[in-house]
């Protein structure tokens, strides 16, 4: 059972060593949670505010207490052990919710403080080289699978990035089984990006450049062309979204529902995935179908991330739909 | 615990064995619980590619992604056919509204993982290399169940590279000061195995180190 204690000025309710499951809420008076910053060295006082938690996380992880509770002033509160802690946090949701937020920012700082202790060592690459270096690993260790989608990744991320063209070159080795030669890269070796970047990749982009003239029809057979060739992965995932632009653009409503429709059940993962959506909406706004259309931005909109382009175009789509 | 998912299906993806979930340095917004199979966390180190954790079914991994839109730290690789749920920051209230229970054990996760890196933080605040490798078999005798008080003897399932990854020393010096140490006897070194004699000699050792620091 939860138990009520008091304590009076000056006392403590736990050091800093201690191994103790309780678990306390202030209910009102004055406690400081003392210890040293472990970066400083300095001495920190956090102070509780009345109706919080305190000795959660030694309490949860049962290691010992990093702090010393003092009392400054009279104090009431209430002590729980562990798993009554839980019960009324599982009762209580935005509680645990605003916990993970403190835990989480905890957690990013010390992560950060570790990154920086550890930067002075050696092999901090960064994220390209890093990303590029695990696929050519792979295909060293002729793991195929791994390889491929490390280089995928890499070329969707970094589509003109320093190593694009020695990507797809591997990418094509991978996908056809073979090992290739690998070029030993120096980072910073002044490799022009995206010069030379596989044939399928150049016939991409010539059709995103035509796109984005608005030339959508000569787009459209680029795309097509893509397809025809027999491309599979990255670039026809990426061909496939295109192609229901263009065909958005070109007012083929019905055939660009039905391409979307199908291009997201073949890849319910696709990078595109709520674009896609919000073009499905848009096409169905063309044919005056405004409740299929407002449901499809509707979902554009539960999905997106708040800052998204994407969450702003739906919004006011959306709202464009109630003004007719 | 037998948590009812079923309201989460919409979010399940499957992976074959083999495939990767995602790749250590690829930038990351999901997260996943794993409903079945296991998924392996692994690290390319030097070319080698080192396995850091198995995770089982009930799991969560790629949580890191919920704080920060950090690249990926290690890489996901589905040791089993796999089926998981895949969240992200968006809908990651949603998650934790609808069942509390994998808030708590996300809530869990963080305080070991805060626990974790403060824990490291210490070691490699120490100046000494020697003193930071002794602290490593400190950091993982803590996390050992229970001994009993009179056996000194620790025996770590562990390798040279893990010792030094810890450590923040380099693979070849930490290999020159664990022969020392060896020679020693204070530990013996195995290719799968390192075992130290006395466990209370190194924390004498590190606090002594830790104190002389501090003055």
């Amino acid at each position: 059972m939860p138990k009520a204690v008091s304590y009076k000025t000056n006392s403590i309710v736990y050091f800093k060593g201690d191994i103790n499951e309780k678990i306390y809420i202030l209910n009102n008076g004055r406690v400081s949670l003392n210890y040293n910053d472990i970066e400083t060295g300095q001495e920190m006082h956090d102070l509780i505010k009345t109706g919080e938690f305190f000795g959660v996380k030694s309490a949860i992880g049962k290691y010992p207490r990093e702090e010393t509770a003092v009392v400054l002033q009279d104090s009431a509160m209430i002590a729980f052990s562990v798993s009554e802690f839980e019960q009324i946090v599982l009762q209580n949701t935005r509680i645990m919710i605003k916990m993970l937020k403190v835990f989480s920012n905890q957690l990013r700082r010390i992560h950060k403080q570790v990154r920086n202790l550890l930067r002075s060592g050696t092999d901090v690459s960064d994220p390209e080289t890093g990303l590029f270096n695990i696929g050519e690993y792979y295909l060293k260790v002729r793991k195929g699978k791994q390889a491929i989608y490390a280089l995928r990744r890499y070329l969707t991320y970094y589509p003109s990035g320093k190593y694009a063209s020695e990507a797809s070159r591997l990418l094509e080795s991978a996908e056809s089984g073979s090992v290739p030669n690998i070029n030993p890269i120096s980072a910073g070796s002044g490799r022009q990006p995206g010069v030379d970047l596989s044939e399928i990749a150049k016939s991409y982009y010539n059709a995103v450049s035509l796109f984005s003239q608005e030339k959508f029809k000569e787009a459209l057979s680029g795309f097509q062309r893509i397809l025809e060739n027999g491309v599979d992965g990255e670039y026809e995932a990426k061909a496939k979204y295109e192609i229901g632009r263009c065909q958005y653009n070109l007012q083929k409503y019905e055939l660009c529902i039905k391409h979307f429709t199908s291009l997201i059940q073949k890849y319910p993962k696709h990078p595109d995935l709520i674009d896609s959506l919000f073009y499905v909406g848009k096409s169905y706004e063309g044919m005056n179908n405004i409740e299929k259309a407002a449901g499809f931005f509707k979902k554009v909109i539960a999905m997106a991330k708040d800052e998204a382009p994407i969450m702003r175009k739906a919004k006011k789509a959306l709202k464009g739909l109630e003004g007719n | 615990m037998a948590l009812d998912l079923s309201m989460f299906n919409r979010f399940a993806v499957n992976f074959q064995a083999g495939d990767i979930v995602f790749c250590e340095h690829e930038p990351g917004d999901n997260f996943y619980l794993i409903q079945s199979g296991r998924v392996q966390i692994v690290k390319i180190i030097d070319d080698l590619e080192k396995i850091i954790d198995i995770l089982q079914p009930g799991e969560i991994f790629g949580e890191m992604a919920i704080l920060e839109e950090a690249p990926r730290s290690a890489s996901a690789v589905a040791l089993d056919n796999v089926k998981a749920l895949e969240f992200n920051r968006e809908n990651f209230e949603i998650l934790m509204k609808g069942t509390p229970q994998i808030a708590l054990k996300l809530l869990k996760l963080f305080t070991k993982r805060i626990y974790d890196q403060k824990r490291r933080f210490l070691i490699l605040t120490l100046d000494d290399s020697q003193a930071k490798i002794a602290d490593v078999f400190l950091m993982l005798s803590e996390t050992q169940p229970a001994h009993d008080e009179d056996v000194n003897e620790r025996i770590f399932m562990t390798t040279v590279e893990d010792i030094a990854h810890w450590a923040g020393v380099s693979p070849v010096e930490s290999k020159r000061i664990l022969s020392q140490f060896a020679s020693q006897r204070r530990l013996e070194i195995f290719p799968d195995r390192i075992i130290v004699q006395n466990i209370n000699d190194f924390a004498r050792f590190v606090n002594s180190k830790r104190r002389s620091q501090v003055s």
